[in-house]
């Protein structure tokens, strides 16, 4: 059961054709603020606000050039807070001037269901376990990736990384995961969790393609963290097949992944599930 | 033996350990059983752009010309993608330091200490795969790459712990070097490919701002030769300051130390070369000394005191030559040798001799 409130400060877009973006409100205010009963100030800025900020650019600017544009973001932003402080939350959203269509109250168990009957295109949230719980039942997600560093922090342009060792690697490859120890739940796993992937996928490469190569407020990515350069030449084909051109690729080969990570600094980090998987742990 | 990069405590955290297990399992399910390439904390890491390592020089030109837009229609045509491009400067190189790390395999199954090749490449994603398809066609042991679709390479090559980065901008070659990266300029030669040796990688170092500050070089711009000479003979046994080369000659005789090691001093396969315009007799003796109070070994040190570089280089045939004067770089190319410029020093201000005027910089008119 969930209750939804329409932000009447926003302009309520199509969602049978926008990108609809579901985003955990402790990402968006800082969940770590104290509880104060009656308090009505606005809530700290959350790990989401540059996305937050980012997602309105690249709106303004489908917007300026297509006034009837309908691919666009609409976010939703889905809190499991107790109901006094939904008001608060409204408040902030309003105070901020944050381009949110509408708010979704609902319980913590019931949040995958909300996910789904409102037919989200992507679950953003801070937390790894959420979106690998979210990506298990079939719920497109991604990382939010938490931005450290301020200096790289992009308001002006939406930056979207997507993983592809699992994309990238053949069906035989895959297969040999067997022998390495991953269980045919895990195994079904990364076929959901690719499926949900290609979804966003051509969703953002049509909203790239609306923008030009250079000066897009638009900027997408593709990462291999594992995989030979082959992998990562297959992903780039499977991704152009889909429909999506990405601007930047990063081929790691067992490097370390932070150190360019923090550098990109993406908003989204489309996981194709194979990281954060539980069976992983038997690998190290 | 002391590593040759500075250990970072972030790098031995947990989660790169994971991310390097797992690559284990990737590498090893390949039918073709490639060797893996190394921890980028333990190996010689080269960065070279797409322009060096292959010759896009009709593809540059429509860029230029034309703009992005019709450059990038014209890479990606189906029928393209699949065509080999044909090696570049940069190609020799590659294929001198795979030598090198087959011979390192041979000797130490078990090590990381190689060179470790990483394609750094301001261009678009979608180039990508043609690249690939050419590192594939050629066989190049390069795993790594970055291609930052018209960013600045210059983070990517610090997140990739770059040791040398080689480029044909010189413009990214100077901020590199501006950032303390070993960084040189590389310019279209003639074919010399076929002369080159392939048991063994040559590598040719100019002395001052190069391996060394520019220290010495201002005395003889600002003073001239006799003040040189006296000043050198003066300091003779003070240490010159590193300059921007010194490490990488450092990691290339860390590498050569592993084959003297295990008795094989006379097939070595690094072999180094100081070509400088100093002389012997009067300035010599510091450049010496300077290297051995640095614990660094150089096989052969030719003074020129004076004479111009290009035949002796044409004799040595390095694979690469550093030399932060255009001037020398040009006599170098003109008799054929493989010239990288480094853009470090008071040598970027002057021109054979003379003091260039100080431009105004104009605004750029492409990006």
């Amino acid at each position: 059961m969930d209750s939804m409130v329409r932000n009447p400060d926003v302009k309520q877009r199509d969602a049978a054709q926008a990108v609809v973006v579901a985003v955990s409100s402790d990402a968006i205010f800082d969940p770590e603020v104290e509880q104060v009963h009656g308090a009505t100030e606005p809530l700290r800025k959350g790990d989401a606000f540059s996305f937050m900020k980012a997602i309105q650019v690249v709106n303004e600017r489908l917007l300026t050039m297509n006034s009837d544009e309908t691919l666009l973001f609409d976010v939703i932003l889905l809190s499991n807070d107790s109901e006094e402080k939904h008001s608060r939350i409204i408040a902030s959203a309003k105070h901020y001037g944050l381009d949110i269509g509408r708010f979704c109250f609902c319980n913590k168990e019931d949040s995958i269901e909300s996910l789904q009957s409102n037919k989200v295109k992507l679950f953003l949230s801070t937390d790894t376990k959420d979106v690998c719980k979210a990506l298990q039942k079939g719920v497109p997600a991604a990382l939010l990736f938490r931005q450290t560093d301020p200096h790289h922090q992009t308001e002006d342009q939406l930056k979207v990384v997507f993983s592809g060792d699992v994309i990238g690697s053949s069906e035989e490859m895959l297969h040999g995961l067997r022998e390495q120890g991953f269980t045919e739940t895990q195994l079904q796993g990364f076929k959901t969790a690719k499926g949900s992937v290609k979804e966003f996928a051509v969703l953002m490469g049509e909203m790239r393609r609306r923008f030009g190569l250079e000066g897009s407020p638009l900027c997408t990515g593709l990462m291999t963290v594992w995989s030979s350069r082959d992998v990562c030449a297959s992903a780039l084909k499977t991704l152009r097949g889909w429909g999506l051109l990405v601007d930047e690729a990063f081929c790691m080969a067992g490097a370390p992944r932070s150190p360019i990570l923090n550098l990109v600094q993406p908003h989204i980090l489309c996981l194709d599930g194979l990281y954060h998987m539980e069976g992983f742990t038997a690998m190290s | 033996m002391s590593e040759i990069k500075p250990t970072d405590t972030a790098a031995t955290n947990a989660g790169e350990e994971k991310d390097w297990a797992a690559s284990k399992y990737f590498s090893d399910s390949l039918k073709t059983k490639k060797p893996r390439p190394p921890k980028p904390q333990n190996a010689v890491t080269i960065a070279v752009s797409s322009r060096t390592l292959f010759n896009m020089v009709e593809e540059r030109k429509i860029y230029e010309e034309e703009g992005v837009e019709k450059y990038m229609a014209h890479m990606n045509q189906q029928k393209r993608e699949n065509e080999p491009l044909m090696p570049g400067v940069a190609f020799p190189l590659v294929k001198a330091l795979m030598t090198v790390n087959s011979r390192l395999r041979q000797l130490y199954p078990d090590s990381e200490e190689l060179f470790d090749i990483v394609l750094m490449t301001n261009n678009h994603a979608q180039v990508g795969v043609r690249l690939i398809n050419s590192i594939n066609h050629y066989d190049l042991t390069i795993e790594r790459f970055c291609m930052t679709g018209g960013q600045s390479p210059i983070g990517y090559l610090k997140a990739y712990m770059t040791n040398l980065y080689l480029s044909k901008d010189g413009e990214k070659v100077t901020e590199a070097i501006k950032e303390g990266i070993a960084a040189a300029t590389m310019f279209t030669s003639g074919d010399v490919e076929n002369q080159l040796s392939d048991t063994q990688l040559k590598v040719a170092f100019d002395g001052d701002a190069v391996l060394f500050s520019d220290e010495s070089e201002i005395i003889v711009k600002q003073c001239g030769l006799d003040m040189f000479f006296e000043h050198e003979q003066e300091f003779e046994n003070i240490p010159l300051k590193q300059g921007p080369l010194k490490c990488f000659l450092e990691a290339l005789g860390k590498l050569q130390r592993k084959f003297y090691a295990k008795n094989e001093r006379m097939t070595c396969p690094i072999r180094t070369y100081l070509v400088t315009a100093r002389s012997a007799a009067s300035s010599g003796a510091r450049v010496l000394k300077t290297l051995r109070s640095w614990g660094l070994e150089i096989d052969e040190a030719l003074f020129l005191a004076g004479a111009p570089k290009g035949p002796l280089l044409q004799k040595i045939r390095p694979h690469i030559f550093f030399d932060d004067q255009m001037f020398h770089i040009e006599g170098a190319k003109e008799l054929g040798t493989i010239a990288a410029h480094v853009p470090y020093g008071i040598g970027q201000k002057y021109h054979k001799g003379e003091l260039i005027e100080q431009t105004v910089k104009d605004v750029k008119d492409k990006k």
